[in-house]
């Protein structure tokens, strides 16, 4: 019986590996046709199509899934404008939706290719659609950490503990007093006792009072401490050091300049020319996300302010709103700053005085930005002057008074009045 | 000489009135009553001591509670769509076009802040008058009209086409003209359009009339020639000039370019070439030229005439029929040297008449035919298109309009309804006349009488070309978009007359394409932003030709002679009768500009006064009428009368007024109206061009009207700044009249000697300026750069009349008497000048002037700096005496120190402050502000920065570029704007600049040196090239 079983064992289990195989074949030939069209689609087809998405062409997903007709689909890949000149109905009508831009023709693509194309196309679209939906799409809030939601329960939780801490000691209390009221045991002595203590503690403090070094010294301490508060205060009044602004759009540097590795005169075009580094217009936005992360919310903050429709891809100047930023480096009115001067012509790094903006996710005010700050860099920082046929001759004069000291910026007049004043 | 001759500013330093005396005694014109207010005066004083400690208390209550405010919310808003040339921060340059002179438009984000000659243009090299310089801020002008208006009311553009258009079929159809009134046109495209205008509607008329005239000159030459063109003249290519009220250095035809030429002759570097030119000048009031002349005679305007009938005989060596012998000796002599010199001078010589009457013009072209000044200093074969004018068309206008044959009148940079002498007139014509259509972009006095007002673009936001000179063609080019619902002109009259090219870009690119561009031997698409780059062609300049009088004088010397006759007829201060001269000043102009406070508040060149017109008297006269300083009188001329105060104007011919033009508007805008009195109705019509002299009665109204006039604010309380000297002596020494003598003191030194002190130590730049008396014609172009370069506020006319005006540069104008090169003895005293001299010489009609511009010296041993308790004014390493305005606590000591008086302090809050509502205070105007210089706040010091603004934006600059900075690479704004390149700015280190060049120069000499301040900018001396023959 045990071999009949194992042999029927064994018989199944060969039957299960061929069927499993077989399965496995048919599947291995279905995933290559889709994962071919996945590679020929991503070399080819992305400059211009997304699947979910329009872009310089239509969205990809649901225009093959409602066309079924492969064979004509074929034909248009290989070479579309054949079909237009043909004015095959079907070809005419999208190329004018399209404002007459021609697709590019694919004609060294064979048949066979295309379909691939088609049917990776086609089953990432049934993928999409089936997935789940991501509640409510918010990301932006998971990034920001702690709710104020959560932050004000922890609060709420921490006095409701304190309040019950507190009745629990009251009833405590209680409950030892009515055990002691029953034992009888003399409660009165006790009371003695507490305004014994009361009075000696009335008398320590009367002592304390009348030990004149003693409220000296205290007297002191405190007005130094009351000094030194208000002086860090006065000192500190207007200086916004990590001021952090809710900005109208959720603009990550981190993503942009630290993950992304975007260069920061990419989008701060001024920076090395003027005064301004600039705020960057929109258009330099509309660079790479009029086909990067066009289903953010954050995003569509752009295209509504820019009047942008991302299903026509077209630009209404009318509905068109500027974004307001709200400041962060506030330098007052009476000082002068050039970034040029200081980027381009002194080589001095933006995260200098702005922090480590490519980690911020937010920024903030990294420097204090008060006159002392300006200074003190001045007075430290040499400058840098080789190569630039600008400084040779004054850093020959200088060198002449100095002897060969360090050339700061202050030594060049970089701390006189009118560099900045005027 | 220069150490015995007294120099005074006004008439009441010279006799040291007891007002002047008491004022020089206080810094401020009016000190704050401290004393009163802390001592007994208590409640009954001005500032209750109650009212002032709530004052404080509340004070100190608000700043605590605006202390407690958060991080004050700023937002920033960037360019939807950035345009491609626009970089934050960073200023763009456009090339245009003003008045005929190529331009450069600075911009910032898009918006004109500041207008600069360009430095190719052929008229002025760069230079730019104050009227261009102003032109910026009529950009912002709140007062233009906003929208097309309709019988008075706001409309829109179509609905005006609409209508005007069919009111134009009608007037047609009513077999009526149609009359284009313009202003000189010079523009060939605008041209183009009132032709083919014109070809639509062949019933209509081109009038161009111009509201200060040179019909006498252009009818003169049609005459004399044959040839109806204003000449281009050449002051450059002059050794002698002489000059009948011709203004040319300030008003005449070409002010700046003149200016330029004729600084040539006088100049740094004509002077060390020994060659300067010698300049007379006749006339009745004083002119700005008149105060650049080496020789200056003061001949009443019905002498004129007669004077130049003399010269023409004394050169012809003829006599015309009824000459005779002038009855003004002085001016008889000084005719006769005037003949010799210009003989002698034959070809170099040059005689110029500032009288708009034909006879008068035909003899002067007769006296230059004499001297072969055609081809050389005059040339008619290139002639000046700035005025084409013809005074008759524009009364037979007013004349056509009243008789009802004129169906539509168009008026476009006309203004009759103020500028003709018959205002009344004008607006009795106008009713006449169906469709009145004005382009003024002001509702001014003749838009006020018109159906339709088509406001017209400004020029900075237009489409455009011109031509000032034949054969010189710029262009002008937009440089911000239309800040109003506003229409080009020309658009409108395309639209008007159907014409095929449907706005105004397109037509100017065509007439370019087709005709201008080759001129300059460009084409096509890259020709055109070629241009717009240079910003002008330019063709061969064709030989300028001989030309020779050969007509009968007789007629013409009888017209001069009845005419002067006429005018000088029982002619007497007794009599109340006087002769009248009506004259354009330096900074208003014809008036068409008064509603720009920038040029109200310019000081005149001569007057020093600002945001009035007045009667100009001899002083003798004045004291003869009885007159009080400023008293009121009433002038009657032409049945025309106004009351104006008398200003007792040294120079100005006995027995004669002047007043000027470009005043009195009622319809300029909040600045410009009821300021002065219009003096255009003093204008007459005679032979064919209108007169600008007449016979006047005078008579006194006992009032008196103060005017605010800033020749003796900033009082040096009689020391000696000027130095001068004469062409001889220069010649014999060139450091005459330096004044070395004087530098004889011990000097005193606060500061140790400062060789090896790094504080003091120049090691890189050392910021000095050279100024050339001897080029500074005085104009005050660089008052008003200065102002729009360094956001100086206007403070209008009481404030001036306190003596705040807040102009960091001032043209200080020294009078003194003319002693013809009498050497007399050192009298020096402290005071101006003794009471004997003005006994002695009290014709004050013979005096000279000389200019001087004055500014923060930047001593390199401030007096200001030592006194300043804040240290709010300090030094830098590179010479530049440096001011913290938000350091500065306003203790006004450095001014009180100052011995150049140029430290200004900011009494009002004049950008945020409702009684200054001339353009700081409103956001729209605000807009023409520098961005990289503040704005300053009430109760601080404010002084010259030398642009320290430029010089920092030079260097970073070159250090982007990675060279060497370039001497002449920063130019100061009252250095760029100057014609006459008068002041040089530069690098004292480098030796081989222009600066350190200019003040190795003999003539060099430093303004109150013996102070040992060690100013910084340095002075040339005056040379006056008084000729060798005694003119009195």
């Amino acid at each position: 019986m045990r071999n009949i079983s194992l042999i029927l064992k064994q018989f199944s289990r060969s039957v299960l590996l061929v069927a499993g195989l077989v399965a496995a074949g048919f599947n291995a030939h279905a995933q290559a046709d889709a994962a071919k069209g996945e590679a020929i689609f991503k070399a080819k087809c992305t400059a211009c199509h997304k699947i979910e998405t329009r872009m310089t062409g239509p969205a990809l997903g649901p225009q093959l899934t409602e066309e079924t007709d492969d064979a004509y689909l074929i034909k248009w890949v290989q070479n579309s404008q054949a079909l237009v000149a043909a004015k095959n109905p079907k070809a005419v009508k999208i190329f004018n939706e399209f404002n007459g831009t021609p697709m590019t023709s694919f004609e060294d693509l064979s048949d066979a290719d295309v379909s691939n194309v088609i049917t990776y196309v086609r089953t990432e679209w049934k993928k999409i659609q089936e997935a789940p939906k991501p509640a409510g799409g918010d990301t932006a809030t998971e990034d920001k950490g702690p709710s104020s939601v959560v932050v004000w329960g922890l609060i709420g939780v921490i006095v409701i503990a304190f309040i019950v801490i507190l009745v629990l000691n009251k009833v405590i209390g209680t409950l030892e007093r009515l055990l002691l009221n029953k034992g009888g045991v003399a409660l009165v002595e006790e009371d003695e006792e507490e305004e014994k203590a009361k009075a000696d503690r009335t008398a320590i403090f009367k002592k304390i009072i009348k030990n004149k070094k003693l409220v000296f010294f205290i007297v002191v301490c405190g007005t130094i401490a009351m000094g030194s508060w208000q002086w860090v205060t006065l000192w500190n009044t207007n200086v916004h050091q990590g001021y952090q602004p809710v900005q109208p759009i959720k603009y990550s540097h981190e993503l942009h300049a630290g993950v992304m590795k975007i260069e920061c005169q990419y989008c701060h075009v001024a920076a090395f020319k003027g005064k301004n580094a600039s705020i960057p217009s929109l258009n330099i936005c509309m660079n790479c996300h009029k086909s990067v992360k066009t289903e953010s919310a954050e995003i569509h903050k752009i295209y509504d302010a820019l009047g942008y429709d991302p299903n026509t891809a077209k630009y209404d100047s009318t509905k068109a709103k500027p974004i307001q930023w709200v400041r962060i480096h506030n330098l007052p009115d009476l000082a002068y700053f050039n970034h040029s001067q200081h980027v381009k012509v002194g080589g001095i790094k933006c995260q200098t005085c702005h922090g480590q903006v490519q980690e911020m996710k937010e920024v903030y005010q990294y420097s204090p930005l008060t006159m002392k700050w300006c200074i003190q860099c001045h007075k430290r920082t040499e400058v840098n002057g080789k190569g630039n046929a600008y400084y040779d001759s004054i850093l020959a004069a200088h060198d002449k008074i100095k002897k060969g000291e360090k050339v700061t910026a202050a030594v060049l007049g970089g701390i006189e009045c009118a560099k900045c004043h005027y | 000489m220069d150490s015995n001759k007294k120099y005074w500013k006004g008439l009441e330093e010279l006799n040291r009135t007891p007002e002047f005396v008491e004022k020089n005694k206080h810094e401020f014109a009016e000190p704050i009553p401290i004393e009163e207010v802390l001592s007994g005066g208590g409640l009954s004083a001005k500032t209750p001591r109650r009212d002032f400690l709530k004052a404080l208390g509340f004070g100190v209550g608000a700043v605590t509670l605006a202390a407690c405010q958060k991080v004050p919310v700023h937002k920033s808003i960037p360019y939807l769509v950035k345009p491609e040339e626009v970089t934050p921060g960073v200023a763009n340059y456009y090339t245009s076009t003003f008045e005929g002179n190529a331009i450069l438009v600075k911009t910032r984000e898009g918006r004109p802040i500041k207008v600069e000659g360009n430095p190719n243009d052929l008229l002025s090299k760069g230079g730019l008058s104050a009227q261009g310089q102003a032109s910026v801020l009529d950009l912002y002008d709140t007062n233009r009209v906003q929208d097309p208006m309709l019988n008075g009311s706001t409309s829109g553009w179509a609905q005006v086409d609409a209508f005007v258009k069919s009111e134009l079929a009608a007037v047609v159809a009513a077999g009526k003209t149609i009359s284009i009134v313009t202003a000189t046109k010079s523009s060939p495209s605008t041209q183009a359009v009132i032709a083919d205008f014109i070809t639509k509607y062949p019933t209509a008329k081109h009038v161009t009339y111009d509201a200060v005239s040179y019909t006498g000159i252009i009818k003169a030459n049609q005459n004399s020639f044959g040839k109806a063109v204003l000449p281009h003249y050449n002051f450059d290519k002059a050794d002698v000039i002489v000059s009948f009220g011709a203004d040319f250095l300030g008003t005449w035809i070409s002010g700046e370019e003149f200016t330029r030429q004729y600084v040539s002759n006088r100049n740094l570097k004509s002077l060390e070439e020994k060659k300067m030119s010698r300049h007379i000048q006749f006339e009745s009031g004083m002119s700005m030229t008149g105060t650049n002349a080496d020789a200056r005679i003061a001949i009443k305007p019905s002498e004129e005439g007669p004077a130049l009938v003399n010269l023409y005989n004394a050169i012809s060596g003829t006599t015309l029929p009824g000459s005779k012998k002038l009855s003004n000796t002085k001016a008889d002599t000084a005719i006769k040297i005037a003949a010799n010199e210009l003989k002698a001078a034959k070809g170099r010589a040059l005689v110029v008449c500032g009288s708009n009457d034909v006879a008068t013009q035909v003899l002067v072209n007769a006296i230059n035919s004499l001297l072969g000044s055609y081809g050389t200093t005059i040339d008619l074969d290139n002639p000046s298109r700035q005025y084409a004018g013809n005074d008759s068309d524009i009364v037979e206008f007013i004349a056509a309009a009243k008789g009802g044959n004129v169906g539509a009148a168009i008026f476009l940079d006309a203004n009759p309804a103020y500028d003709y002498h018959s205002t009344a007139a004008v607006a009795g014509a106008l009713k006449k006349v169906r469709l009145k259509v004005s382009f003024s972009d002001h509702a001014d006095e003749t838009a006020a009488l018109c159906n339709v007002v088509a406001p017209n673009h400004h020029y900075l936001e237009s489409w455009g070309d011109d031509s000032a000179i034949e054969g010189y063609y710029t262009v002008i080019q937009p440089a911000i978009n239309p800040v109003y619902n506003t229409r080009q002109a020309e658009t409108s009259l395309l639209v008007w007359s159907d014409n095929t090219a449907k706005d105004y870009y397109t037509y100017v690119r065509n007439n370019w394409n087709t005709k201008l561009l080759a001129i300059g031997g460009l084409s096509g698409q890259a020709g055109w932003e070629t241009l717009l780059q240079t910003g002008f062609v330019k063709a061969a300049p064709v030989a300028a030709g001989t030309y020779n009088f050969s007509l009968d004088l007789n007629a013409v010397a009888q017209t001069i002679f009845s005419q002067s006759a006429k005018l000088g007829e029982g002619v007497s201060l007794a009599g109340k009768k006087v002769e009248l001269q009506v004259y354009q000043n330096n900074a208003m102009r014809d008036g068409k500009r008064s509603n720009n406070p920038w040029l109200q508040e310019l000081p005149d060149p001569v007057s020093k006064v600002t945001w009035d017109n007045f009667v100009a008297m001899a002083p003798s006269d004045a004291k003869k009428l009885g007159l009080d300083e400023f008293g009121v009188v009433k002038v009657t001329a032409n049945g025309y009368t106004v009351e104006l105060p008398v200003l007792e104007q040294p120079g100005q011919a006995p027995d004669t007024i002047s007043i000027a033009v470009g005043y009195g508007r009622t319809a300029a805008g909040k600045v410009g109206d009821g300021v002065g009195k219009n003096a255009f109705p003093f204008y007459s019509f005679l032979n064919g061009t209108f007169q600008t002299i007449a016979q006047a009665t005078i008579e006194s109204t006992g009032d008196t009207f103060p005017l605010s006039q800033t020749q003796t604010h900033h009082s040096y309380e009689g020391r000696n700044v000027i130095r001068e000297t004469t062409f001889a002596e220069y010649k014999k020494n060139p450091e005459a009249g330096k004044g070395e003598e004087e530098g004889e003191h011990k000097k005193y030194d606060l500061w140790e000697n400062t060789n090896n002190d790094h504080i003091h130590a120049r090691p890189v730049y050392d910021w000095v300026m050279a100024i050339d008396l001897n080029a500074c014609t005085g104009c005050g172009a660089c008052v008003v750069a200065c102002s729009a370069e360094n956001n100086v506020p206007v403070v209008g006319k009481e404030e001036v009349g306190r003596r705040r005006e807040m102009h960091w540069i001032r043209i200080d104008r020294y009078y003194s008497f003319d002693k013809n090169g009498e050497a007399e003895a050192d009298e020096r005293t402290g005071m101006v000048t003794k009471e004997k001299e003005i006994a002695k010489l009290e014709d004050f009609s013979n005096v000279t002037v000389v200019h001087q511009p004055m500014l923060c010296q930047h001593c390199d041993h401030a007096p200001c700096e030592t006194v300043c308790p804040v240290l709010a004014t300090v030094h830098s390493s590179e010479g530049l005496n440096q001011m913290a305005y938000n350091r500065c606590v306003g203790t006004r000591y450095c001014a009180n120190n100052c011995p150049y008086k140029v430290r200004r302090f900011n009494w009002f809050n004049y950008w945020n402050d409702s009684r200054f509502d001339n353009y700081l205070n409103n956001e729209h105007t605000q807009l023409v502000l520098n961005p990289d210089v503040t704005t300053r706040f009430r109760g601080v010091m404010e002084k010259c920065s030398m642009c320290v603004q430029r010089i920092q934006a030079g260097k970073l600059k070159a250090k982007m570029e990675k060279r060497p900075l370039q001497d002449g690479e920063i130019k100061m704004a009252c250095q760029q704007t100057c014609s006459a390149n008068a002041i040089i700015f530069g690098n004292r280190n480098d030796k081989n600049s222009e600066v350190y060049k200019a003040l190795q120069s003999e003539r060099t000499y430093y303004v109150l040196e013996e102070l040992n301040v060690q100013p910084g900018i340095g002075y040339q001396v005056k040379v006056r090239n008084t000729g060798t023959e005694s003119l009195a």
